[in-house]
């Protein structure tokens, strides 16, 4: 027999038990998994909407971290356009709007510029691509025909506007799946925001050095002034950094991050009880291992060990349940695009280790009290 | 027999700080390598305690006992000592329940140096040597009380220790069950010269050791050197 074998046997001959405290720790690690996953992929999916497009610079009101209440005078795009190094500019208006009879509350809602190189990355499944004059004319994301049941030339109510779906197209994005667009100026009219932009997308020409490129002309779009010789009050920032410093990126993060540690206290907690009585129940069990001559450090590495077994199953479950659960959630009509299908290997590696510490730390103290035991002290132990 | 002194306990005291018990006052005891010695008293005499004060398993308050003339405690691993040393018997053998008798006998090979198969196979001849080879693959719920102890036997031997230290180990037996044992520590001193200090509250069990020592009040009240048991068969049969 081997060391590891005799941990096994102690770990599953007391079934009922172990399965519990693996079915503890797989859910802590899912909800890390699924929660870290989901804000994560959302990053991803939005990094991913200007990354797949080749964008290196947005450019919005100075200080919005809020994506969408940022609000920059349409006419900076000319200025912007005519910089050198900067090959497109592709101003954007986004709003959020509800489809209440759908059950859709917190649906994206695009405005772009009919010959905007954003439409180059869709792909036309149903109907046409909008055309400049296309004024009462929306495209739907395929996510979001599917939840409204709607297809290509039929209406649709829009925040009390009547429009005509033109064509359902499909996006290399899911986000952008579960989002309509249409005509910046309908979108300007519908919100109330003439000339009014959220912001600017900006592709540069190719250079060797496109670091120092972008870091130029976000210089020089700082630098912008309006006619009159006032500041813009805009920023361009490095599309990485930009989402990074998004709000609702931030949130999520933080929102994922703390369900998770309460998650994680959880799953410690429940190692922890499982270990201490492991511990007590055996108490007789370690004092003759002690007593025939086993060293404290075998016997913590015992029950140490023993705590990462149930710990290691419970993370290989609770990550494969956050997979099935994260693709499962995105066929909720509810999440609209919101959720990628996908679970990043970083964050299932993350999800592992989380699961070592936590078997780490809910096995130490049980370790430390089963290896001071003294011998003769357990041997009495009823 | 080899006139080494193997243990010495010197004025050795026990106090149990509950209740302020004196377990043990001013015990002075030499043994020998190679002898058979049983310790007796009724229950609470302080023999147990002397038992696990001998083989390391606690500390005196007072006293010292020397190992091979070196201080217990100044021995800087005496888990290490323990397990290379001394076995152990006990009386409710104190076997783990969720292993066969093969794995109950390799666990304390653990500390030693031996592969997984030279365990297996030491423990093998140990459970051949305790004549349990067949039954090797059984866990200790299908082993008879006899069969079981026999098994914590084989365990005690595991690591080759030079002193065998027993409690009891026929307090839970029948009595052909606890012949076979006394047997088994019979054959272990007589042919392999293994010093063997066995407790029990028994006559007939201690009269199988060549020496007895009686404890009354945790003091040694008597220390009766006796015939061994090959010269008392042979002096009653001449």
């Amino acid at each position: 027999m081997r060391f590891h074998q005799f941990i096994l046997k102690n770990v599953f001959q007391r079934k009922a038990r172990s399965a519990l405290t693996m079915l503890g720790v797989g859910i802590a690690v899912m909800a890390v998994v699924a929660l870290v996953g989901i804000a994560d992929g959302f990053e991803r999916s939005f990094r991913e909407l200007y990354e797949r497009r080749g964008v290196d610079l947005l450019v919005v009101r100075a200080g919005s971290s809020e994506h969408l209440s940022s609000s920059v005078p349409q006419q900076v795009g000319k200025q912007i356009g005519k910089l050198p190094g900067v090959r497109a500019v592709s101003p954007g208006l986004m709003d959020v709007v509800s489809f209440e009879q759908a059950n859709l509350t917190s649906v994206l809602l695009q405005g772009w510029t009919a010959d905007s190189f954003l439409f180059d990355n869709l792909t036309i499944l149903d109907g046409r691509r909008l055309r400049a004059d296309d004024d009462a004319g929306v495209m739907l994301g395929t996510i979001l025909a599917r939840n409204l049941g709607k297809h290509a030339g039929e209406k649709l109510e829009i925040a009390n506007g009547s429009f005509e779906i033109v064509g359902i197209y499909e996006s290399f994005n899911p986000l952008e799946n579960g989002s309509a667009v249409m005509l910046i100026s309908s979108l300007q009219i519908l919100m109330d925001r003439p000339n009014q932009v959220t912001g600017f997308q900006v592709v540069l020409d190719d250079a060797p050095d496109k670091r120092a490129s972008i870091e130029r002309v976000r210089h020089d779009i700082n630098a912008l002034r309006s006619p009159q010789g006032r500041p813009w009050g805009i920023a361009a920032t490095p599309t990485r950094d930009y989402v990074r410093g998004t709000s609702q990126i931030r949130m999520a993060e933080a929102m994922a991050w703390m369900t998770s540690i309460i998650a994680l206290i959880i799953g410690i907690v429940g190692v922890l009880n499982t270990m201490i009585m492991s511990v007590f129940e055996r108490t007789r069990e370690i004092g003759i291992l002690r007593a025939i001559g086993w060293r404290k450090s075998r016997v913590v590495r015992l029950i140490l060990y023993e705590s990462l077994l149930l710990s290691v199953v419970g993370a290989v479950a609770g990550i494969g349940s956050a997979v099935l659960l994260t693709y499962a959630l995105t066929w909720w009509p509810m999440v609209n695009g919101l959720i990628r299908g996908d679970v990043a290997p970083a964050v299932m590696i993350q999800g592992f280790f989380i699961a070592l510490a936590v078997g780490l730390l809910g096995g130490a103290y049980p370790a430390y009290r089963g290896a001071h035991l003294l011998p003769t002290e357990a041997l009495r132990h009823e | 027999m080899n006139e080494t002194p193997l243990l010495r306990a010197e004025r050795l005291g026990k106090v149990y700080p509950d209740g302020q018990v004196n377990a043990l006052v001013e015990v002075t005891l030499s043994i020998r390598c190679g002898e058979y010695v049983a310790l007796m008293g009724a229950s609470g005499s302080g023999k147990s305690t002397l038992l696990n004060l001998l083989g390391a398993l606690d500390r005196p308050t007072s006293g010292e006992v020397y190992f091979d003339n070196r201080p217990l405690s100044q021995i800087d691993d005496p888990d290490g000592f323990r397990s290379k040393k001394i076995g152990f018997v006990f009386q409710s053998f104190f076997l783990l329940p969720t292993l066969t008798a093969l794995e109950n006998v390799q666990i304390p090979m653990f500390e030693g140096s031996l592969g997984a198969r030279q365990r297996a196979a030491k423990a093998a001849d140990l459970l051949d040597l305790v004549g349990m080879k067949d039954r090797a693959g059984h866990r200790p719920g299908h082993l008879s009380v006899g069969q079981r102890q026999r098994v914590a036997v084989a365990r005690a031997l595991a690591n080759d220790p030079v002193l065998l230290l027993a409690d009891e180990p026929t307090g839970n037996l029948d009595s052909h069950s606890a012949a076979a044992v006394l047997d088994l520590f019979d054959h272990l001193h007589r042919d392999k010269g293994m010093t063997i200090v066995l407790v029990t509250h028994g006559q007939e069990v201690a009269e199988r050791a060549e020496r007895i020592v009686r404890l009354r009040d945790g003091r040694i009240c008597a220390d009766e050197r006796r015939l061994a048991q090959a010269a008392r068969q042979a002096a009653a049969t001449s």
